[in-house]
């Protein structure tokens, strides 16, 4: 859509069959600019304001955490292990929890890329 | 005014337009399933249509210059497509159909619920979760039918010891199925405490202007109202954004199963 193609039209008769015949290269470089533009629209992405952040990561951990206690208790409803599947299940729900926020995190992250020139920390561990 | 109590819930009420009829039950009142033309199904229809009616006539030109309307609808195009392929790849196109209807509605029908005496389809967590469930079934359903059994790969990270295994099966499986809730409570919360929150401070106005010389104070909650009112149009797109942004996500991980 930013394609310089005022550029050719200036002069036309003239201009007009040299428009079709790098068309193929003018494709080519579109396609990848796409790309390209497929970096800067996913920095773009990252700065979603701090309440729908903070709103996405609160009901990840949530959501776990409802379906995990659920899943428990209607496993406790049908079998005789009550309450054991809803402890369980409860806990697993919580470490499901923390995944989940834990993924949502590093997909924002991975949105708002650090650039590739920034220097690298120095490794304080002695290993 | 001042003697009626505001109430912030009220506007999320479903009222009846026209009824269609009560199927099933046995004649008692309240038995039966109750259909109705409501609030809520006028406003999807609103929706609905404004979207048709966008798209037709944006793109029933097809000229090689387009006109501000027609770049309108090139733009949702482009901008939905480009979503769709750098989150779920090039394959994921074939659900591009549904990625772009799921973020039209949603986006059109929170915009739609910024206008004073508008119903907000998406402050319903039914209407939510229906499309969250759409979703997750598009997911489950494809995944199983283009992968088979290698779709439960994606419980299964690769490069965990035999003994750690059986632990973080149970947690991927509740993280999985944690997705269509965490999906719809999201869109659907958000709206429903921005449009409360819009009519406590509204309603804070009007109580304050009913209280005599007080009235002057009226204007802090004024401004909060109108400072929130832009949020919300914020909010509104950035939800629907948010919720074709994860379907995208989740349908990558139906063609692409396996971290």
């Amino acid at each position: 859509m930013s394609e310089p193609r005022d550029d050719n039209r200036s002069e036309t008769g003239s201009g007009a069959p040299k428009v079709t015949s790098d068309l193929g290269a003018r494709i080519a470089r579109a396609r990848g600019q796409r790309a390209a533009e497929a970096v800067t629209e996913q920095t773009r992405q990252g700065d979603m304001s701090g309440m729908s952040r903070g709103f996405r990561l609160a009901s990840e951990f949530v959501a776990a955490i409802l379906v995990g206690a659920g899943l428990g208790y209607i496993i406790d409803m049908f079998l005789p292990t009550r309450p054991w599947a809803t402890v369980v299940l409860l806990l697993l729900g919580f470490a499901a929890g923390v995944l989940n926020v834990v993924r949502a995190t590093a997909d924002m992250n991975a949105a708002t890329a650090v650039p590739e020139d920034t220097p690298a920390l120095r490794d304080d561990e002695d290993d | 005014m001042a003697e009626k109590p505001i109430e912030p819930i009220h506007q999320f009420r479903i009222n009846d337009i026209f009824n269609i009829g009560n199927f099933g039950g046995d004649g008692t009142p309240g038995s039966g399933v109750h259909i109705a033309f409501t609030n809520s199904a006028l406003f999807m229809v609103l929706t609905v249509g404004l979207i048709a009616a966008f798209l037709i006539l944006g793109s029933n030109r097809r000229a090689i210059v387009p006109n501000r309307l027609q770049l309108m609808t090139e733009m949702s195009y482009e901008f939905i497509a480009n979503m769709v392929r750098n989150t779920a790849g090039t394959e994921g196109m074939k659900f591009f159909p549904m990625v772009f209807s799921l973020f039209m509605f949603i986006l059109v029908a929170n915009l739609f619920g910024m206008f004073p005496y508008f119903f907000t389809v998406t402050s319903h967590l039914i209407v939510t979760v229906c499309m969250a469930l759409l979703v997750f079934f598009t997911v489950v359903i494809y995944g199983f039918w283009k992968n088979g059994l290698k779709f439960f790969k994606l419980f299964v990270p690769s490069g965990i010891p035999w003994f750690i295994i059986w632990l973080v099966v149970p947690i991927e499986i509740i993280s999985f199925l944690s997705r269509p809730l965490s999906h719809s409570l999201r869109l659907w919360g958000n709206i429903l405490a921005g449009h409360i929150v819009l009519k406590v401070f509204g309603g804070m106005v009007v109580a304050l202007l009913a209280a005599g010389a007080w009235g002057v104070v009226a204007i802090l909650p004024l401004g909060m109202a109108v400072a929130l009112t832009g949020l919300e149009v914020l909010v509104a797109a950035l939800q629907a954004f948010v919720f074709a942004v994860l379907t995208c996500v989740y349908l990558n991980d139906a063609i692409h199963p396996g971290h």
